[in-house]
């Protein structure tokens, strides 16, 4: 499967801007508001729409949500069959692309405006991992409905262990705790600070340690405090 | 009018209410447990929201969840169904202080009415006889074992909380009220977290006839003729119908009046029933009143085609009634049948599973409310009913002939149910002479009642 958290962000600004140089002339804050954009659709959308695509028979998927297209296709030789780890790919682009899950902003703009190509292979992160083992991942959920709250402290990277809390939903007015189901490093979260969460839904995205995969320690521990905590194996 | 309505319930009766709040043309959000995704009233709805694990104390028992539901989902007022929430004094007064509006009577009526016992003299002052019972609450052993040679023997062990026959004994010595005494308080501590006890007078033989009334907020109160539920497996109702068979015309007219007249001037507010039981002598004894909606509403709704969930919202959200008791017409006579997951031949015992076929029936006069759909599988963490079949014809014959006739084209596949009770009712004599008292199934006995249908 695709691996992209915690890593992605800088990927992605680059990968458009070399891919766009050629492009017409964009303001920055337009620029910014698309990578923004991009990533949040990364993040929220894209991970869950791979898993149902990989769970489900079929061989294509596509959302649309505001402006953006998401379309998401396995390759023909895959789509019928069942091994789908190795040499997967995972493109977002905007118009066109084919192959892969492609985003494209929308109003028209895709095929020929200002987004002319904001692409690159997901399946760059951790070259070869994909075709290792299957995804190490779990999933913080929500211990009641209210409101959810990231702790503002823990970044995507974080270490976090087992127990440790890394977010709260408020239930009138009183926090519940979002625990860490594993210990790992903290990855992608599926939903916007101060948004509205229901009982059991899926929160913050953990993936796990262990193995070869693309840890991204330093960025600080959650938790209790106690720095420097190895990961679990 | 509410703007978004959330339906803290499940089963037929969150179908229910969703089907009311269409009529109405309000939104709503149904809340549902981990258990219940899968269920119809998911389904349907436009707008649905997990609020806990299936255990009902983290989800539909706990007022936080449902009240953070309704407030997430931009909901202005919560319909809290029947059971669980929906009589909580308490319930109701925070989801007023969160700026909410509680579906059935304001908190501080709720309270007025949170007692049975108190509502038994609340309701004797305002000219209504009630049974004979105990004065206040049972204090200790021997307080009801002084209360009980008063009242005199048998008597009927109650919980002030709650409903279903939970908590309750018929005991006919004082050696029976003393070891029945304990396993009530713990029943009723389990069942409804308080275990307060107060006797009554046990009529060995008579009818459960109870009056359906709705009051709005202006006092004008109207009565929407009454239900007998006489047909009842240890205290549970089984089967309801309207009219009654027990009473003349003129006697269930003067106690529909005398009930309306004693709520509206004890200051109830919303729809509600009150329970009698009437004596072999057609004496009326107030028991309780249930300020919800009821399970059994739907026969009165074909009797008189009036819409009770609608009209529990409208007057919940400050409307006027918008009619008088000129405009109630009952016409007909009207057969619930409850349809529940129980194995009749192994102590009703409850049963889960997932339902293989499922067929409703039709034709003129026939509504069925359920929630199963071929493949639905019935949780066993909840109540077993599965649905209820209502029958509706212009006399008592013929609504037996046409629920006789629905009742064989139901097909539920995939779990046992309690059809063959219902059927054997049917068959009955004293069931088709009108004669059912509450006692007759379990003197009987559920396995000889259904081994006599079968001869017959």
């Amino acid at each position: 499967m695709v691996r992209h958290d915690g890593q992605r962000a800088g990927d992605s600004q680059r990968a458009g801007d070399s891919q766009r140089a050629g492009g017409a002339r964009r303001s920055d804050a337009a620029r910014l508001a698309d990578h923004a954009e991009i990533d949040r659709l990364a993040e929220d959308l894209l991970p869950a729409l791979i898993a149902k695509l990989g769970a489900s028979g079929l061989g294509e998927l596509e959302v649309r949500e505001d402006d953006w297209t998401i379309r998401l296709r396995r390759p023909a030789d895959e789509a019928s069959g069942g091994g789908r780890k190795a040499g997967e790919r995972a493109t977002w682009s905007a118009g066109g692309g084919s192959g892969g899950p492609t985003v494209n902003p929308g109003s028209g703009s895709a095929s020929g405006g200002h987004g002319a190509s904001v692409a690159r292979s997901l399946a760059a992160v951790g070259p070869g991992r994909a075709a290792e083992e299957p995804p190490h991942r779990a999933v913080a959920t929500s211990p009641a409905v209210g409101v959810f709250h990231p702790r503002p402290e823990l970044r995507a990277g974080a270490r976090v262990r087992a127990g440790d809390r890394i977010a709260s939903v408020d239930v009138l007015g009183i926090p519940q705790d979002v625990v860490a189901p594993v210990d790992g490093v903290l990855g992608a979260s599926l939903v916007e600070a101060g948004e509205p969460v229901e009982y059991g839904q899926e929160l913050v995205r953990i993936e796990l340690l262990g193995g070869s995969g693309p840890a991204a320690p330093g960025h600080g521990t959650a938790g209790h405090g106690t720095p420097g905590h190895g990961p679990a194996s | 009018m509410f703007q978004k309505i959330l339906i803290a319930n499940r089963g037929e009766i969150a179908l229910r209410i969703l089907r009311a709040c269409r009529t109405l043309g309000v939104e709503a959000v149904v809340a549902y447990s981990e258990a219940d995704r899968e269920s119809l009233a998911v389904q349907l709805a436009d707008e649905a929201i997990c609020i806990g694990p299936a255990d009902a104390k983290r989800s539909y028992l706990s007022a936080p969840a449902v009240i953070s539901a309704a407030i997430v989902t931009g909901c202005d007022a919560i319909h809290p169904g029947y059971g669980f929430l929906s009589e909580d004094e308490g319930f109701a007064e925070v989801v007023r202080a969160h700026g909410l509006t509680f579906i059935g009577p304001p908190p501080q009526i709720l309270e007025r009415f949170a007692s049975k016992e108190g509502t038994r003299r609340l309701l004797a002052d305002h000219g209504l006889a009630t049974i004979p019972g105990s004065n206040g609450m049972l204090r200790d052993e021997l307080h009801a074992l002084e209360e009980a040679d008063r009242i005199g023997y048998p008597v009927l062990i109650k919980p002030s909380a709650g409903g279903g026959g939970k908590g309750m004994r018929m005991v006919r010595t004082a050696r029976e009220l003393e070891s029945a005494l304990r396993v009530c308080r713990s029943e009723a501590k389990a069942a409804f977290g308080d275990d307060s006890l107060y006797l009554e007078k046990w009529l060995d033989e008579n009818r459960h006839v109870e009056i359906q009334v709705a009051v709005d907020r202006y006092g004008h109160g109207v009565h929407f003729g009454e239900r007998d539920c006489s047909v009842q497996r240890r205290h549970q109702k089984i089967l309801e119908e309207a009219p009654t068979p027990a009473l003349s015309e003129a006697a269930r007219t003067a106690l529909c009046e005398r009930a309306v007249r004693a709520v509206v001037a004890a200051g109830y507010e919303n729809v509600g029933t009150l329970e009698f039981l009437v004596d072999r002598d057609g004496t009326a004894f107030f028991i309780e009143i249930n300020c919800r909606i009821q399970v059994e509403h739907p026969v009165t709704e074909m009797l008189t085609g009036i819409d009770l969930v609608a009209t529990q919202i409208r007057i919940a959200a400050g409307e006027p009634l918008g009619f008088g008791q000129g405009d109630v017409v009952a016409r007909g006579h009207a057969i619930e049948f409850r349809i529940n997951a129980e194995d009749p031949d192994h102590e009703f015992r409850p049963q889960s599973g997932q339902i293989a076929r499922y067929v409703a029936p039709g034709g003129p006069g026939v509504r069925m409310d359920s929630h199963v759909y071929p493949g639905y599988e019935v949780p066993s963490f909840y109540d077993s009913l599965l649905g209820k079949l209502i029958v509706w014809a212009p006399d008592r014959a013929g609504a037996i002939a046409r629920g006789a006739a629905a009742l064989d084209e139901l097909v539920l596949e995939g779990l046992i149910t309690n059809l063959p009770i219902h059927r054997a009712l049917l068959k009955n004599e004293a069931f088709l002479e009108g004669r059912m008292t509450t006692n007759l199934l379990d003197r009987v006995g559920s396995a000889a009642f259904l081994a006599a249908a079968n001869r017959s």
